[in-house]
């Protein structure tokens, strides 16, 4: 599939803890440069394999090399190259923005000579500069996380793992966390990043999604989408509560999404099942003002996939 | 070890020091504000001390022993009464501490020299009243007794005068008042000034709370060196209030100070270390704040009143508590203060204690950085 090689790659790695099995012999190959999505339901592992690939958890069993170290006995030799980035990532509230990127480049020895230099980039970058001298903890959950990201990117690493960079940030600021990333992705950071959104995931070169501590489907959003056994029939019409519970029970259905006045009705075949909908809705005199065929969105396609694994 | 890394560590823990309002507190005001509580509420003399007076004897004699029992500031006449059931209820309603129950027979034994019968009740569930006035009555009652003897033997003699039958003399050295305070305050001394241990416990456990040092576990900062930077800022601080606070205390308190103020620094220097240490074992094993403070009081501000022997002796506790003692930083420095404010002792007696000070921290750090490892879970 690629041919570059694999920067980041487990083979059979297991994480247990007391009671559960976290990720259980996870496979994954991740070429260098490689923008990698992580999705997949709360619990799937995401978080535990990025902790794991950072150095942060012992390994149960399995093996793992990041960088071309190897996880079980080089640990700390990995650390210089990557960047980490928690889900509960914060700040050292106290200090200002430029002290908490003064603090974390001493800890990753970024030469002093440079050191004004990526500082001022890495603000601009960020979108920062004005708010330099402001205590980190006064920031906005926005600008929080681009400072989070400047302090993990102060060594320029060659890999980075993000876990679950944006939950908790508004649209916009969502948004232009992701230009940076792209950016970052252009000069050919590797990043593995796990997320909620769907919208985020489809940005991705490729998508793995973890379902159990598995990682069940890897490949780019596009082939993904493709693969669904699923399309999307949009409705719009008069009185969707009754016609939404009235749905769910038709044949061929596999999910309703309701957006505002409209709902998404994810079935396994439109052309089979439109008539059929149209008239299950005519029968309860539900009269239908619209109907269409609606492209798959990754958040269907992402559902269609996990009831395929629970179902 | 890198020195860029634990300035890195330093830097950012003194900034956060001074920014954080409660850690601001803890560490710079909180001692003194301790060491005015405790040394104001611990030394608290009693006096007026509320008794009950129940004479069957009703002689001249014996109305004169009660007066001059009740003349002076330590001893007030709450009632005198005429049954023991009144002194039962009393007692029962807390309104004395002590009852003096005087024999029948006191004015004629007495004037016999064949004793002086008295019963003397207390509340036992106020030992400390109680007990002063079992001290009150006995010195006074040796008094009354003192005068008796001398009029009888005068009496015999009239040539001898200025007669003192029991003389007791009694010598109080390094602390001539026998004061509480003068005691009390540099025993206190090893309690406020490691306040700071708890702030640095805490420190730790807060970074593990808040998820920073989950950040700092993915860098290439080694474990020494963030154990040792987070202590260094606390070791200054620690310095600041060991000139300080003796200050205050030989001010304020007016506490006598024998010693060498540049040695006693310097030990101090060494209890600050290996208090703090102590700090950062809490700080590495309790996954947060709430538990680390708990965990300071149990093992460090508890035993740091009880076991060091500021207020018991050491020499009397189980041999249990005597090696507990031994490893609590308190008790050494509990000597140190005590050598240097009131006995004036030099290094040629404290030496060991520094030693054994040093020996602590030492080992108090090893145990933290074998238990702290840069991984989660």
């Amino acid at each position: 599939m690629d041919a570059r090689p694999a920067i980041i790659e487990t083979q059979d790695l297991v994480r247990e803890f007391k009671k559960t099995r976290a990720v259980d012999e996870l496979n994954l190959s991740i070429p260098g440069g490689e923008l990698f999505g992580l999705v997949g339901p709360d619990g799937a592992g995401k978080t535990t394999t990025l902790r794991l690939l950072a150095g942060l958890l012992d390994i149960t069993s399995g093996s793992a090399r990041v960088a071309g170290y190897d996880l079980s006995d080089q640990v700390e030799a990995i650390k210089p190259h990557i960047g980490y980035m928690a889900q509960q990532f914060s700040l050292y509230s106290e200090l200002t923005v430029r002290e908490n990127l003064t603090f974390f480049a001493a800890l990753y020895d970024v030469p002093r000579a440079e050191l004004g230099d990526r500082k001022d980039r890495l603000l601009a970058f960020a979108g920062l500069t004005e708010f330099k001298d402001r205590r980190a903890g006064h920031l906005s959950g926005g600008m929080q996380k681009k400072l989070a990201l400047a302090c993990t990117l102060i060594h320029q690493p060659e890999i980075l793992f993000l876990d679950e960079p944006t939950t908790g940030v508004d649209p916009i600021s969502r948004r232009e966390f992701w230009d940076i990333l792209n950016e970052l992705h252009l000069s050919g950071t590797t990043i593995l990043v796990s997320t909620p959104y769907m919208d985020e995931a489809d940005r991705c070169s490729r998508i793995g999604l973890m379902f159990e501590g598995q990682l069940v489907v890897c490949d780019t959003p596009a082939r993904i989408r493709a693969g669904i056994k699923g399309e999307v029939v949009e409705l719009q019409l008069e009185g969707w509560q009754a016609a939404r519970s009235m749905l769910e029970d038709l044949p061929g259905v596999l999910e309703i999404q309701t957006y505002g006045e409209s709902l998404h009705v994810l079935v396994d075949s439109a052309d089979r099942r439109m008539p059929e909908i149209q008239d299950a809705l005519d029968s309860q005199g539900i009269r239908v003002k619209n109907v269409r065929h609606a492209p798959l969105r990754m958040e269907e396609a992402f559902i269609s996939l996990i009831q395929g694994m629970e179902g | 070890m890198s020195s860029r890394h634990l300035w890195a560590i330093t830097r950012k823990e003194t900034l956060h020091i001074f920014r954080d309002r409660i850690t601001f507190f803890l560490v710079i005001l909180a001692p003194t504000i301790l060491l005015f509580f405790m040394a104001y509420a611990l030394s608290v003399e009693i006096k007026q001390v509320p008794i009950a007076v129940l004479d069957f004897d009703r002689s001249a004699t014996s109305r004169t022993f009660i007066n001059q029992i009740t003349a002076g500031e330590d001893l007030a006449l709450y009632a005198q009464v005429g049954t023991l059931y009144e002194i039962e209820d009393l007692l029962m309603r807390g309104k004395i501490k002590a009852a003096l129950v005087i024999d029948p027979n006191y004015a004629r034994d007495l004037g016999s020299m064949r004793g002086m019968p008295m019963q003397v009740i207390i509340d036992g569930t106020e030992p400390q009243s109680g007990g002063f006035a079992i001290d009150q009555i006995s010195w006074r009652a040796e008094e009354f007794i003192n005068q008796t003897l001398a009029a009888q033997i005068q009496a015999l003699d009239p040539s001898l005068d200025d007669l003192q039958p029991i003389d007791l003399r009694v010598r109080t050295w390094y602390n001539p008042g026998l004061e509480p305070r003068v005691d009390l305050v540099p025993g206190l001394l090893s309690i406020v000034l490691g306040m700071p241990a708890l702030s640095v416990a805490l420190t730790i456990s807060n970074e593990r709370e808040h998820g920073t040092l989950e950040q700092l576990m993915a860098t290439p900062v080694s474990r020494t060196e963030l154990l040792l930077g987070k202590m260094i800022p606390y070791i200054l601080v620690g310095m600041l209030n060991a000139v300080l606070i003796p200050i205050i205390a030989i001010i304020v308190f007016d506490i006598p100070f024998n010693g060498n103020f540049l040695l006693f620094f310097l030990l101090s220097t060494i209890f600050m270390f290996a208090i703090l240490s102590l700090g950062i074992i809490v700080g590495v094993f309790m996954p947060t704040q709430p538990a680390a403070l708990a965990l300071s009081f149990l093992v460090i501000f508890f035993p740091g009143f009880f076991l060091t022997g500021i207020f018991f002796p050491i020499a009397a506790m189980p041999e249990i508590m005597r090696l507990e003692a031994l490893a609590l930083p308190g008790t050494h420095y509990a000597i140190i203060t005590r050598g240097a404010f009131l006995t004036g002792v030099g290094l040629d007696v404290l030496w060991p204690y520094g030693v054994m000070l040093f020996v602590l921290g030492c080992s108090f750090v090893a145990v933290a950085a074998i238990f702290f490892r840069k991984k989660l879970g």
